[in-house]
């Protein structure tokens, strides 16, 4: 699935990943391949993302909101 | 006729004021360049932002957006006024100011107005007026806001003014600014900040198919939402004048370089004449000496 991380200033990530966890305001979340339709608000934490060659990479964001669409998930962090 | 060397003066220093705004005209460039890179960057956020904030309220009814789109009777109102810290850009801030007073005049008549100047300019123009001006409390100076144009410096100040409107300190916000279209022109555009205006319910139709889950209620995320759009407006406004104001200082320096271009060509010209008109007389006055020698 894609994945595309945004900031106000500029685009933190891009490409292909196999799962990615997010901090949602809730709870932490876990996403992989084909998930449900998804908006979720995000609070401060740590995106962890593994990509396709399993190396794993981390962001930490103050908060934001992730929307997952058809393989296809945005997060706009803040 | 004009005195040579005061001539061939007044050239050395029309020339020298060329290649100041020819090279200002060049640096302008650049930091055009620049400052319309950070709006690219910046767009796709604010679009994606913009959808998903439409997707989720339009499937609310109920009063979205809490305290930000309370609409009140508009007593006190705030002008945010977006300016450069710098001239030598055309009427790029005088616009601004104009625009200001005027709506202060004529639309918030009745009301109280007060003024919040980001930029040098603006805070010169509205000093010595009798409007409030907001922004002493801000956690980082405004005019140096332009130096780091950051999301992360620009929000504070939108938070700030969230603030003071949940505060009831004012019924509205509009930003006063220039909208960058390209490098020649600017928009002088007035935008309402707060209340939040509800956004237009168009071509959701097709979206509204999709069933999303909502983590944790689309309520929240409305309300999550919302002060980040505001901060958005804000700092979408922010980079906007920022590019324009180079889009306007290079136009300016541009006309200033060709003028300087002219008056060098005109100068030129009487310098020669001159010149020309001193040789002449010479050669006369030597040709009417062996005249009067031979005589």
């Amino acid at each position: 699935m894609y994945l595309e991380i945004i900031s106000p200033d500029k685009k933190l990530y891009s490409g292909e990943v196999k799962s990615v966890s997010l901090p949602g305001s809730e709870g932490s979340l876990g996403i992989l391949n084909n998930h449900a339709p998804l908006i979720s608000s995000l609070k401060n934490g740590v995106i962890k993302v593994i990509d396709n060659q399993q190396a794993s990479h981390t962001f930490t964001i103050k908060g934001g909101v992730a929307e997952v669409l058809k393989n296809k998930i945005i997060i706009l962090a803040e | 006729m004009a005195n040579l060397k005061e001539v061939r003066n007044r050239i050395v220093s029309v020339s020298s004021t060329q290649q100041i705004t020819k090279a200002m005209k060049m640096v302008s460039a650049a930091k055009l360049r620049r400052a319309q890179d950070a709006v690219t960057q910046m767009r796709p956020y604010a679009t994606k932002l913009k959808e998903i904030l439409e997707n989720v309220s339009s499937t609310l009814e109920s009063s979205e957006g809490g305290n930000f789109s309370a609409v009140r009777e508009v007593k006190n109102v705030l002008i945010v006024a977006i300016t450069s810290n710098r001239g030598l850009c055309g009427a790029f801030n005088a616009n601004v100011v104009k625009r200001a007073t005027y709506l202060a005049k004529t639309e918030y008549k009745n009301c109280k107005v007060s003024v919040l100047s980001i930029g040098k300019k603006a805070d010169d123009a509205f000093k010595k007026t009798d409007y409030g001006i907001m922004g002493s409390d801000m956690p980082k100076k405004l005019n140096e806001l332009f130096d780091q144009l950051t999301f992360n410096n620009v929000a504070p100040v939108a938070e700030k003014v969230m603030e003071a409107f949940a505060k009831g300190q004012f019924d509205k916000v509009v930003l006063v600014y220039n909208q960058f279209k390209n490098a020649a022109v600017q928009i002088l555009s007035t935008e309402q900040m707060l209340p939040v205006q509800k956004p237009a319910a168009s071509n959701s139709g097709k979206k509204l198919s999709i069933d999303y889950i909502f983590e944790p209620s689309k309520e929240f995320i409305v309300k999550d939402l919302i002060p980040k759009s505001l901060k958005i407006q804000l700092y979408k406004a922010l980079l906007d004048s920022h590019a324009a104001e180079h889009g306007a200082r290079m136009t300016a320096m541009h006309k200033a370089t060709d003028n300087a271009g002219a008056l060098i060509k005109d100068l030129k010209l009487s310098y020669n004449k001159a010149r020309q008109a001193a040789i002449t007389n010479e050669i006369l006055e030597i040709v009417g000496g062996a005249e009067a020698l031979n005589g």
